[in-house]
């Protein structure tokens, strides 16, 4: 059962990192709040009380995003949905939509806030794996003497274990900056027991750019999700493809290669079979958000022959 | 925070109210304001039967917290259409039979309408993805996609108003469509369920359970619980008065543990208080002294001579044994040109009805105690309990209230002895609403089995001799073993017309949870082993799988392996039936692979893909590009 003696709702960041200063132990930070509530039940965190709640969701500074210089700024309160029904979003990160298509469903996704699910930092999350690739960074704000301060650190630094972050006590996570990828074709792979709200077994998302006529890796971004504690990027193969020519036999070979990477502590010869299928079939719908033709069933079996 | 005011605007009404001990905002509108059309199927986001639109945005009210609504505008189902009213979403609903226990249909529909209202042209693949977040455990769903696109046609229209009217029964029901009586109250979320009632001065039920699969009570001291301000009553195997015990047809499961507990979950005290909020505290409060004993978790190891011995009175373990023969067996089995021996087993299965266990009772004016709740056996029940309570039939009775899903599963009288108890105690009412985490750790499963076979058969596929042996975990309590035992045995070896026959079915206590009544009560473990076993047969013998049925199956005039002379036989209708809607491509099992021809096709159900509203964004740029 989930309880509460008081519930904060800050204006403005300045209230609201005021208020988390003074958060005894006992309290807790929210945003979409879907990950509190149904830990507080039996077999997970049980009957749990708070003192006080933060809740973020109101929060000015924290709304809506800005894309300028090549660069997009993702405001803490971002929810998945927006990914899934802006259209400057969806230009502009051509991943994350098919990431929250995958991402709970449309109910949860309404709520459900990026920033919140890098802050959970859960090895399964969905959001992490988008923002490596994407060079992403965060943004923290804490205050030094009544003075809003500010640093940055990249995604991959700010989560380093199964729910562990960089972020202090008295921080807040203000914003992810993520390079912009528009022109690129994205694609997000994901398999657990079902499809609408699962929690993932193993993820995959692609980046590809190709030459202007379409034969020629010019760039690729891959991350894979859910194969050990953190979400991990897989720069050697995205090395071994850049600038060579997308051939099937090329997809094929790289993806082969990251089956190793594979970490988990549970069902790891299934998730290395998973893997190898999530690389070469991200890049592959990558290319065809790209324009490329999708591949047939034959032409998959030919390259693997 | 009981003093914080919260202003809301429900359904275009006005709402200034205290949190008031409800922190959800499924709580709050069902406590507080009234409405439980949204309903309380899982308490975690997964199910979405608490579906309701925050300023204008579908959100599942049992992940939100009461004080993220204040200033915010709510729709619920019953906010839809006007009083009396359906919206045409509903009146599909009605049309093409999409509610069936209705649990979930008040947050399917509020799914239906947020699909529609998000995109009023969405194609089935579309409605498919939007409504993901709703489960629904009766429809298999296609009756509920019907639904969405009669509506949607209707509100486009495609097709005219009158598509939602009642089609006519003509001169028979049968083969018609005839909608259901009880739909509009389903769809409207107007229809309640025990957990959906409320009576005056009503105490609220928590129940502690056994944390150990076996174990000695030594103490139960319910003393601090029973000092909890706010706390009405506890209650124990103490305050039975009449002779405990129940079960469908072995009384072998006190009201509550008695002496020992033997399984995860049982019940072992229970406690009545003012909130909800309080009889959770107070079980924390009860303590109870366990000596843990040794467990026995196998059927098959529970059967051996010197295992832990689950209830005294069955020093062997075993619930119940249905021996079943026919012929001259191992004449049979020597008459045979081939034996084909196989082990099949079938795992546990939760029922997973959306509408977690609940019950209301009270001592009425007569002083009859009285409890409502989903019961599917409320009958027997009253039986049970008039001895349990010690009083006559007539100052008992049950009263059964919409069955959100049952599927066997509410069979068993697990939880409403307590209810009875506590009524008679403190003269209140109470109510108790087992939350989903409970319903699974508590209540019945399906027989977990192990099946032994052993076939003999001609070169020709023709059955000489069978030997069929059935070990199934029939858990701490005997429930509907016996039963399932009996029905196991009965079907266990299909349509199928066999001379010599030797069958033995067994229920075995162990230290699981206990297993029960389920859908098809036992005849589906034995038909898996039945039919995977001829396929088997089939595969060694060369034969085609419908060509081995065909040669063994019943026909009239043939008698069953329990003596019954039959007079109308289907099987050749049905073999047919299914071969030629299969598209069968004939031949025996090893002859198929990849190289078959008959995957796929109509009626068959592509795999699940997701992106149906961004990929026809993409197509429609790609044309724009070309």
């Amino acid at each position: 059962m989930f309880t509460f003696d008081h519930y904060l709702c800050p204006k403005d960041l300045r209230e609201a990192l005021e208020m988390i200063e003074r958060l005894p132990e006992d309290g807790k930070i929210i945003a979409g709040a879907t990950d509190v509530v149904p830990y507080a039940r039996e077999g997970r965190g049980g009957d749990i009380h708070f003192s006080t709640i933060v809740d973020l969701s109101r929060v000015d500074e924290f709304r809506g995003y800005e894309i300028a210089k090549g660069k997009v700024r993702l405001n803490a309160n971002v929810v998945f949905q927006d990914f899934l029904e802006d259209d400057e979003l969806r230009a502009h990160l051509p991943c994350m939509p098919y990431c929250a298509i995958w991402f709970a469903d449309d109910q949860v996704r309404e709520q459900a806030t990026l920033a919140g699910n890098i802050a959970n930092a859960s090895p399964a999350a969905d959001g992490t794996p988008p923002l490596l690739a994407m060079d992403a960074e965060v943004e923290i704000a804490r205050l030094v003497d009544g003075e809003v301060r500010y640093r940055t650190i990249s995604i991959d630094a700010f989560v380093h274990g199964p729910g562990k972050t960089r972020l202090e006590k008295g921080e807040l996570i203000c914003a992810v900056t993520c390079r912009s990828m528009k022109g690129y074709g994205g694609s997000f792979q994901k398999v657990g027991q079902r499809r609408s709200l699962v929690i993932s077994k193993v993820s995959a998302v692609a980046l590809v750019k190709t030459s202007a006529d379409g034969r020629t890796f010019e760039d690729v971004r891959l991350a894979l999700g859910g194969i050990g504690p953190v979400p991990v990027r897989l720069t050697d193969i995205e090395d071994m493809l850049k600038g060579q020519a997308i051939t099937r036999r090329l997809i094929a070979e790289a993806s082969v290669i990251p089956a190793d990477r594979v970490a988990s502590r549970s069902r790891v010869e299934y998730r290395k079979r998973v893997v190898r299928g999530f690389v070469e079939a991200a890049i592959e719908d990558a290319l065809v958000a790209c324009g490329a033709p999708m591949p047939t069933e034959e032409q998959r079996e030919a390259a693997h022959a | 925070m009981p003093d914080t005011m919260l202003n809301m605007t429900v359904n275009g009404r006005k709402v200034a109210k205290p949190i008031n001990g409800q922190y959800r905002l499924l709580d709050f509108l069902r406590e507080e304001v009234h409405l439980t059309g949204a309903k309380e199927g899982c308490g975690a986001g997964e199910c979405g039967t608490c579906s309701v639109f925050v300023d204008g945005k579908l959100v599942k009210s049992c992940l939100m917290p009461t004080a993220k609504a204040d200033g915010a505008e709510i729709q619920t189902v019953e906010g839809l259409a006007g009083r009396g009213e359906l919206t045409a979403l509903q009146q599909a609903f009605h049309k093409t039979g999409a509610s069936q226990c209705g649990y979930c249909i008040p947050g399917m529909v509020m799914a239906a309408t947020s699909a529609l209202r998000e995109n009023p042209y969405a194609d089935i693949e579309e409605i498919k993805e939007r409504l993901g977040g709703n489960i629904c455990r009766c429809t298999g769903y296609t009756k509920i996609f019907e639904a969405v696109e009669l509506a949607r046609d209707v509100m486009n229209g495609r097709l005219p108003a009158t598509a939602l009217d009642p089609d006519g029964a003509g001169e028979s029901y049968i083969g018609n469509n005839v909608r259901r009586l009880d739909a509009p109250s389903k769809v409207s979320g107007a229809l309640k369920y025990a957990g959906d009632m409320v009576m005056q001065d009503m105490l609220h039920m928590q129940v502690l359970r056994s944390p150990h699969p076996h174990a000695r009570i030594v103490s139960i001291d319910t003393s601090a619980a029973e000092a909890l301000e706010g706390v009405e009553c506890v209650i124990t195997h103490k305050d039975v008065p009449g002779k405990d015990g129940f079960g469908v047809f072995v009384h072998d499961q006190p009201v509550m543990a008695r002496d020992k507990v033997r399984y995860v979950g049982e019940a072992v005290a229970a406690v009545s208080a003012e909130t909800h909020e309080i009889a959770r505290r107070a079980l924390a409060l009860i303590k109870v002294e366990y000596e843990e004993l040794p467990g026995v978790f196998d059927p098959e190891e529970a059967m051996q001579p010197g295992a832990v011995v689950v209830h005294d009175y069955a020093q062997d373990n075993v619930v119940k044994h249905i021996p079943i023969r026919k012929g001259d067996v191992e004449a049979g089995f020597a008459a045979a040109d081939i034996i084909v021996e196989n082990s099949y087993s079938t795992q546990q299965v939760e029922h997973a009805y959306l509408e977690p266990e609940a019950g209301l009772a009270y001592v009425d004016h007569d002083g009859v105690v009285t409890v409502v709740s989903p019961s599917q056996n409320i009958t027997h029940h009253r039986h049970m309990l008039s001895t349990i309570i010690d009083k006559p039939i007539n100052k008992v009775r049950f009263i059964m209230s919409p069955v959100g899903g049952g599927f066997g599963g509410k069979e068993d009288m697990i939880y409403q002895g307590m209810l009875a108890l506590t009524a008679m105690k403190t003269g209140r009412p109470v109510r108790l609403v087992f939350t989903r985490e409970e319903s699974i750790l508590s209540t019945a499963k399906r027989h977990p089995s192990r099946v032994t076979y052993k076939m003999g058969l001609k070169n020709d596929g023709r059955i000489t001799a069978v030997s069929f042996r059935m070990i199934s975990d029939g858990g701490a309590y005997g429930m509907s073993t016996e039963g399932v035992m009996r029905k196991a045995a009965i079907l266990s070896l299909g349509p199928y017309d066999l001379a010599n026959v030797e069958i033995d079915t067994y229920g075995i206590y162990t230290n699981n949870t206990p297993s029960g009544a389920f859908r098809t009560f036992g005849a589906m473990q034995a038909q898996f082993a039945t039919e995977s076993h001829l396929d088997i047969c089939a595969e060694k013998l060369g034969l085609d799988p419908f060509e081995i049925r065909r040669r063994n199956m019943m026909k009239i005039g043939s008698l069953t392996h329990t003596q019954q002379k039959l007079e109308t036989v289907s099987i050749a209708e049905v073999l047919e039936t299914a071969e030629a809607f299969c598209r069968w491509e004939t031949g025996a099992p090893t002859s198929r692979g990849a190289t078959r021809t008959d995957l796929g096709g109509p009626d068959t159900r592509a795999s699940c893909t997701l992106g149906a509203r961004f990929r026809q964004i993409v197509d429609d740029k790609k044309q724009e590009v070309a």
